[in-house]
């Protein structure tokens, strides 16, 4: 047999692994600052950069993208080679998808503090931002295509599978939830609006943690496991049939973070069924797992890296039975918008993702310097460092998510509200936040003992650069198991394309049936004629208000729960978010909901509240936003504006942005001022706060005007 | 392919040195997938097809209907018995009435009473009456044409006693730059019987 000698490329791996724990470090940190500011809340120093609403999102993007982004392009890079016996595809497009993608991170690290966000979650990166994550995302999916196409094995084995699902699902996923028509260099509206933006947003929110924290950790899964023990896999069908069942359900499940909102119920129904039918197929990765350990469990005692992975697929499994639960209409009536939902998506993080990728990190390392880990203690002590981070982080937030849930919705026996107040129900939570920040600083701490590890490991050894092998051409071979091929999988496995073009059908069909009919089906979203277009003064503040990432603390969705309607008035209606683009709907109330808190205070209220919610709120651990009463308005932009929300389908009369809209602009700021004056605040029509306090008043106010009330929908 | 679990086909291809066996699925596993799909069908024909349960709209309506019958019998059980209310000195009672008067009051009344869109409520010259009785049923009913909300239904019978008794103590504290007195057309109105 003819055998070519070729050269596994680990510089590559080697710089995405350093990236990984760089910006892992950083991600988390963020995390801690902002936990620490949900207690203290003057530990932002007054910075607008890194207050709370925009440091949220600098914390969830640096550990999803960054640091599990990272984490997967090492892991791939690492495994596809090895699994493909081929060098990679392309080594420019390597170091391009490496350049790039780093690249975009410090572009995020940089817009998101300076408040230019989208604000729709884990896709707040303003529009050129997303075209440079697209090209980077193509670029990836040619070198790992072109690899595939190029490899000497001719069975791609299970890993590569969710590869290839990973790269096609995101790639649909971020353009199509990103369309947008720019404003400005860094401003952009979403073509969608409301009930339609919120489905598109949570189809791709739910889809980012499926198929860019589970389907690759799942192939990394089956690369690094079996390797590591020296078992076989459990089960081969086994794998066949989650795969193909989990990437096939998980689409559908995206209602489920729109549950008891104004998204059709029809909808909010197959997110919830959809999700029930995911454990299986969830489970059946942490079972293949965790069963190929069988006769190898002693390994684990001795093998800090496999200890990792056996937690990793445990919180796997848990996050993964978890969800669905959440997801089920009446545990989510208690569990959404509070913590019980930080408390699940950390399991998955600290567990899954993180512990995940230190198990890499621990294998790659000793095999990138070709030496043995500088320190298995070492490497123990951060195991069970941030295995008691973890634990300390999600107990006080699983207590103190079911704690408010409960409050909210406490009665008396003559049927009021028992804490009214919403405040009484977060100063209740403190010692949990102080808890859950103690948790996330053990686990930081972990962290740094493994990048100290992998440091003294790196020193030690000799960094190889390539790896030779040597493996025959492809197709030399004949199948030795095509008559044990019942379902023709083996032979789907010959067939990057064909097994690449079944995925993308099976991805595509969930998202098609639940987004298309919202668009051509009216009585999707009920018009209501009292619902006008925001007025330039308001556009301005709605703006300012996504900028401060007020989203992250505020829903805008009253459900439709007694306790709710007697918190916070008549619940949200489709109809009323037909000019919201984006939508606003939130999904945490670490602050009260606002849809309906137009008109319920005085100006000169939300004027104190805005510059020290402590002077109103004794106790409340809002954030101040001073700056706003400083800061003048950017008027220059609002003709920008105007014309890019007409272009999205906002009905603006034609030209009205030339000369009427800031005619209107100043009348209404002038208003606001006058009402200022009467509650002793003297202000200037063009500060910020201004805006800000038009957009509030606004809000919920106009199924006010309504006459009639619109029609129930009772049935479906 | 005809295999048991005791000894699953080790099948002879690998990846990167990775076997693989061919263990049948775990049987509970193969339920549970069989039992969800069920219910998820089960639900949607429940609910969907069917229209045998409420959905969330029609679920609220009862939610509330009962509810708002609770309610409203405490407060009509109250309101009877307003005339014969009389304002608490108790510290307890003070305390709580505070508290509401800092998160539901003060955005427009200002937090020491002197006035800001609300009148001040220091002076001799209120608006709507002077006596206890009458802050109470201003309390509970509003004063829609001036923007006074109505708290009815919002704050609880025991709260808005409290509050009305708290707010009886403010008469006479006279506060820096308190909001001029705006009913002075009537003649003041009758002393608090606290000063």
């Amino acid at each position: 047999m003819n055998l070519e000698t070729f050269k596994y490329d680990n510089r590559i791996v080697r710089a995405f692994a350093i990236a990984t724990i760089i910006w892992g470090i950083v991600g988390m940190s963020a995390g801690l600052l902002a936990a620490v500011q949900l207690f203290w809340p003057e530990a932002n120093l007054n910075l607008q950069f890194v207050s709370f609403g925009r440091l949220r999102p600098l914390h969830t993007n640096a550990v999803i993208f960054a640091f599990v982004g990272n984490g997967m392009f090492m892991g791939i890079y690492y495994s596809l080679q090895r699994l493909c016996k081929a060098r990679m595809f392309n080594d420019k497009l390597s170091w391009i998808n490496f350049w790039g993608w780093n690249a975009i991170i410090v572009a995020a690290a940089v817009t998101l503090p300076l408040g230019l966000t989208t604000s729709k979650e884990y896709a707040e990166l303003e529009w050129p931002i997303d075209i440079a994550i697209a090209i980077v995302w193509v670029v990836f999916t040619v070198n790992l295509m072109g690899t595939i196409l190029r490899r000497r094995e001719k069975h791609m084995y299970v890993a590569i599978w969710f590869f290839i699902a990973t790269a096609l699902t995101v790639a649909m996923l971020h353009i199509v939830n990103s369309l947008a028509v720019p404003a400005s260099a860094f401003k952009s509206y979403p073509i969608y609006a409301g009930v339609q933006d919120a489905l598109v947003q949570w189809w791709y929110g739910h889809n980012a943690v499926a198929f860019f924290l589970t389907t690759p950790y799942l192939g990394l899964m089956y690369y690094f496991l079996p390797k590591a023990a020296g078992r076989p896999v459990f089960s081969y069908r086994l794998s066949i049939i989650h795969f193909w069942a989990l990437i096939f359900i998980y689409i559908w499940a995206g209602p489920h973070h729109l549950l008891f909102t104004a998204l059709p119920d029809w909808a909010q129904s197959l997110g919830m069924v959809f999700s029930i039918m995911l454990i299986a197929p969830s489970w059946g990765g942490m079972l293949n797992g965790l069963l190929t350990l069988r006769g190898a469990w002693d390994k684990v005692r001795e093998e800090p890296m496999l200890k990792f992975m056996v937690v990793a697929l445990t919180a796997y499994g848990m996050a993964t039975l978890e969800g669905p639960l959440l997801s089920i209409k009446s545990v989510n009536s208690l569990s959404h918008y509070t913590d019980w939902t930080v408390a699940h998506v950390h399991t998955g993080a600290l567990g899954w993702n993180g512990f995940l990728t230190f198990s890499m990190l621990y294998w790659l390392f000793p095999r990138l310097y070709n030496t043995p880990l500088w320190s298995k203690k070492l490497a123990n002590w951060h195991f069970w460092i941030s295995l008691t981070g973890m634990m300390f982080y999600v107990i006080p937030m699983y207590w103190s998510g079911i704690t408010q849930g409960l409050m909210w919705k406490q009665f008396t026996p003559e049927g009021f509200l028992k804490y009214a107040n919403f405040l009484e129900t977060v100063i209740q939570l403190i010692p949990m936040f102080v808890l859950r920040a103690v948790g996330g600083l053990l686990y930081i701490l972990g962290t740094f003992l493994m990048a100290y590890n992998l440091w003294k490991t790196a020193k030690s050894g000799v960094f190889v650069p390539e790896v030779e092998a040597q493996a025959a051409p492809r197709n030399s071979g004949h199948d030795l198991h095509a008559e044990q091929d019942p379902w023709k999988h083996r032979w789907l496995e010959a067939k990057p394309i064909t097994l690449t073009v079944l995925s993308l059908v099976a991805v595509a069909i969930g998202g098609l049936v639940e987004i298309v009919p919202m668009y051509l089906i009216k009585e999707n979203v009920p018009t209501l004629s009292s619902v006008k277009p925001y007025t330039p003064l308001e556009v301005l503040g709605r703006d300012i208000y996504i900028r401060e990432g007020c989203v992250g603390c505020h829903s805008q969705m009253i459900r439709p729960f007694r306790s709710e309607t007697e918190r916070y008035g008549e619940y949200s209606k489709a109809g009323e978010f037909v000019y919201d683009h984006p939508f606003l709907w939130g999904s945490k109330r670490t602050g009260p909901d606002l849809h309906r808190v137009g008109a319920k205070y005085p100006d000169a209220w939300h004027y104190n509240h805005m510059d020290d919610p402590r002077l109103t709120s004794p106790g409340s651990i809002m954030p101040r936003y001073s700056w706003l009463l400083e800061q003048k308005m950017d008027k220059k932009s609002l003709p920008a504006r105007i014309a890019a929300l007409r272009k999205v389908g906002v009905p603006y009369p034609a030209g009205y942005e030339n000369s009427e809209a800031l005619k209107d602009l100043e009348k209404q700021a002038e208003t606001i001022v006058t009402n200022l004056k009467v509650g002793s605040v003297e202000a200037q029509p063009d500060k910020e706060i201004i805006a800000m306090i038009a957009y509030l008043q606004r809000l919920g106010t106009d199924i006010k005007a309504q006459a009639v009330a619109a029609p129930v929908n009772t049935s479906n | 392919m005809n295999n048991d679990s005791k000894q699953p086909i080790l099948l002879e291809h690998e990846a990167d040195g990775i076997k693989e066996l061919d263990n049948l699925l775990p049987r509970w596993w193969v339920w549970l997938f069989y039992i969800c799909v069920a219910y998820a069908v089960a639900y949607m024909l429940y609910y969907h097809v069917f229209n045998m349960g409420d959905l969330q709209a029609a679920a609220y309506a009862k939610e509330q209907k009962i509810g708002e019958e609770i309610k409203a019998a405490s407060i009509a059980k109250f309101e009877a018995n307003i005339a014969n209310l009389e304002p608490s000195k108790e510290q307890a009672v003070l305390a709580q009435g505070t508290q509401i008067y800092t998160v539901y009051c003060a955005p427009c009344h200002r937090p020491d009473g002197g006035g800001i869109v609300g009148p001040n409520l220091t002076d001799d010259f209120w608006i709507h009456g002077s006596n206890y009785v009458d802050s109470v049923k201003i309390i509970i009913n509003g004063v829609p044409d001036k923007g006074m909300l109505t708290w009815r239904g919002v704050l609880k019978p025991d709260e808005i006693t409290s509050v009305a008794s708290y707010i009886y103590t403010l008469r006479g504290t006279k506060p820096p730059n308190p909001k001029p007195p705006e009913n002075l057309q009537t003649g003041p109105a009758k002393p608090s019987e606290f000063e």
